[in-house]
């Protein structure tokens, strides 16, 4: 592999906003196509009402919830990898943080429809913001429906500025090439930025800052969302185990996510050079991590549940899910989330592009029945035996699910052709040293 | 606005771009600026400007996030007081989460703020020559003032690709 300069990594980046290929508007078109039949199915239930829905006493919560906290956990990996391993300074995240980023905002842009898609009454959910009113009313901060409000919401705001402080440096390296449209879009995203020794001063420390606001953000939000089972008293969700449990499905769910974006991406942009192999062993290790910790937690609350009695309510959950109705959906998840990933154990496999894509895009499928496994079962198998009964998904929860997918890689199609897919600044600064290192200096015009 | 008077050297590597800032504050040049397209270390250092002035307005919009949540939260509950599961109607527990939101979100904002205005200082086409280049593939030294002659002289011994006077 050669070692790109500094001009044929811009020209790289470039690249890859230039006029996009057939297959692109074909995956634009398929993405928003299953968005908009998404939108559509969601309108029945805004005209008609929710019985379009497979919602009935006791299971009020079904996929569209299970699609909220799946898409919470995407959005975790790209703060991660961005804010997390920018503090640890593991220098590996600088070609690959961008995406992950990108992904995150996005991600949670899904996710932030969800409370509001689920709402019987949609048009009233400014009603979870505190605001003041004739009426003298105020929300009940004690409930973990307003926690999510303000986690999403502060999670959105925080993940897109840190998205574009990013991003500054290198759309003014992009700005001063280009022409037409895109120089007014980089010269909107460069923020007037000229590189000068005074702005790189006050750049270096509110990046600092950045990412010390979200690291423990990141942690939070999942958590928050946790809490909106924990806080329960139903069998199945009453756990102290939930917050580190949920924080580490959703990294595991998300570096996935960030692999199956990756892997297409670099060979459709060429990025060959500048995500390399180095960048999926290191993504493969975290997922591999990451699923050891699920793993555990499994055996974990399944181990608490059968220290109780043959008819305790927790035991009985546990039984269920594993037996009952929802099975195929327990063991599906344990083989996708926990066996799946124990082959990038194998360098092989780690090495190979398509075994990581599949190995990756069942991680996903995996964390979504996790998802569907904890929301669903706990309520269709609560305390009171009389009331038990299965949920099944109806085919507008299904368009609304496969919608959302379409949503996100349409925004994020999208936001490809718009933002620098790869930090150039940060690129660039590896690049000299790797270069000072090897005593070569930098080749600027190659 | 023109750039003030001065030399202004450019660099391919960011080692060389260091000596030169090193070498003029050694000969007593205090006014030496650079721009670069990356925050390469060892020029940052050789600069060796003090601490960003960021510092000074996060940490108060932070703590303003944090009072301003424990306000929001508490007073708000006192102000309908809605018993629910048996809980008091301060509850601090719960408050944290909104709290913490709180703290990081206005921190953030103020950190954002504080941003903009760092970088609207230091872009000023009066505080560094204007050129595409510094954004790419090299790093610009500019002296202000002083005697042009001796800092060409150290600009190029420091390895310069191009010395220029500006102004």
């Amino acid at each position: 592999m050669t070692t790109p300069s500094f001009r044929s990594l811009e020209e790289t980046v470039r690249a890859t906003h230039g006029p996009p290929g057939p297959a692109y508007f074909v995956a634009l078109g398929i993405a928003g196509a299953a968005a908009a039949f998404g939108g559509w199915s969601y309108s029945l239930i805004v005209r008609e009402g929710l019985h379009w829905t497979g919602l009935e006493r006791p299971g009020m919560w079904g996929n569209l919830i299970t699609d909220f906290v799946f898409w919470v956990g995407i959005a975790h990996s790209g703060t991660l990898i961005s804010a997390v391993l920018f503090l640890f300074r593991a220098r590996f995240r600088t070609a690959i943080y961008r995406v992950a980023e990108m992904m995150t905002v996005f991600a949670v842009l899904t996710a932030g429809l969800y409370p509001i898609l689920h709402l019987g009454r949609p048009w009233f959910a400014y009603w979870l913001f505190p605001y003041p009113n004739q009426r003298e009313l105020w929300v009940n901060f004690r409930s973990p429906l307003v926690w999510d409000v303000f986690a999403i919401s502060t999670y959105l705001t925080v993940s897109t500025i840190f998205l574009f402080v990013g991003v500054a440096p290198d759309a003014a390296a992009l700005r001063d090439r280009a022409q037409g449209w895109r120089k007014r879009l980089y010269t909107l995203l460069a923020f007037g930025w000229r590189g000068t020794d005074e702005q790189w001063r006050h750049y270096t420390r509110a990046y600092l800052f950045f990412a010390a606001f979200a690291t423990p953000l990141v942690i939070s939000v999942h958590s928050v969302v946790s809490w909106d089972f924990a806080v329960s008293v139903l069998p199945g969700w009453h756990s102290t185990l939930f917050p580190p449990y949920f924080v580490a499905g959703a990294i595991l769910s998300g570096v996935a996510m960030v692999i199956t974006i990756l892997v297409p991406l670099r060979r459709a942009f060429h990025l060959e050079e500048i995500i390399t192999q180095h960048h999926f062993d290191m993504l493969s290790r975290l997922v591999l991590l990451t699923s050891a910790i699920v793993t555990y937690s499994y055996v974990t609350e399944i181990l608490l549940a059968f220290q109780g009695p043959p008819h305790d309510p927790e035991r009985s959950t546990f039984v269920y899910r594993m037996t009952g109705a929802y099975a195929p959906v327990f063991w599906l998840m344990v083989t996708c989330n926990c066996v799946g990933p124990t082959l990038l154990y194998f360098k092989a496999v780690r090495g190979r592009a398509w075994a990581l894509l599949t190995i990756c895009v069942l991680v996903n499928v995996g964390m979504w029945l996790e998802r569907f496994n904890i929301v669903v079962t706990s309520l269709a198998h609560d305390r009171l035996p009389f009331d038990w009964r299965v949920y099944v998904p109806s085919w507008v929860e299904w368009a609304m699910t496969f919608g959302a997918f379409g949503w996100f890689f349409f925004l994020l199609l999208i936001g490809l052709k718009l933002i620098p897919p790869v930090s150039i600044a940060e690129m660039k600064e590896d690049l000299a040293h790797h270069a000072d290192a090897a005593g070569a200096g930098m080749d600027h015009d190659a | 606005m023109t750039p003030e008077q001065g030399v202004l050297g450019t660099f391919v590597r960011p080692g060389d771009a260091a000596r030169a800032v090193r070498a003029l504050k050694a000969k007593g040049h205090r006014d030496v600026r650079v721009a670069m397209p990356a925050p390469f270390p060892e020029v940052v250092a050789a600069v060796g400007k003090p601490r960003s002035f960021v510092d000074y307005i996060t940490l108060p919009g932070a703590l303003a996030g944090l009072v301003g949540g424990l306000l929001l939260t508490i007073l708000t509950s006192l102000a309908w007081r809605l018993v629910t599961g048996g809980k008091p109607i301060v509850s601090l527990p719960p408050f944290v989460v909104i709290t913490f939101e709180l703290t990081v979100l206005i921190g953030s904002l103020a950190n954002l703020v504080a941003l903009g205005f760092g970088i609207g200082r230091g872009g000023r086409p009066k505080h560094f020559p204007v050129h595409e280049r510094f954004n790419g593939d090299v790093i610009g030294v500019f002296a202000a003032g002083g005697d042009p002659g001796s800092v060409e002289e150290v600009l190029r011994e420091s390895g310069a690709e191009e010395v220029t006077r500006v102004g």
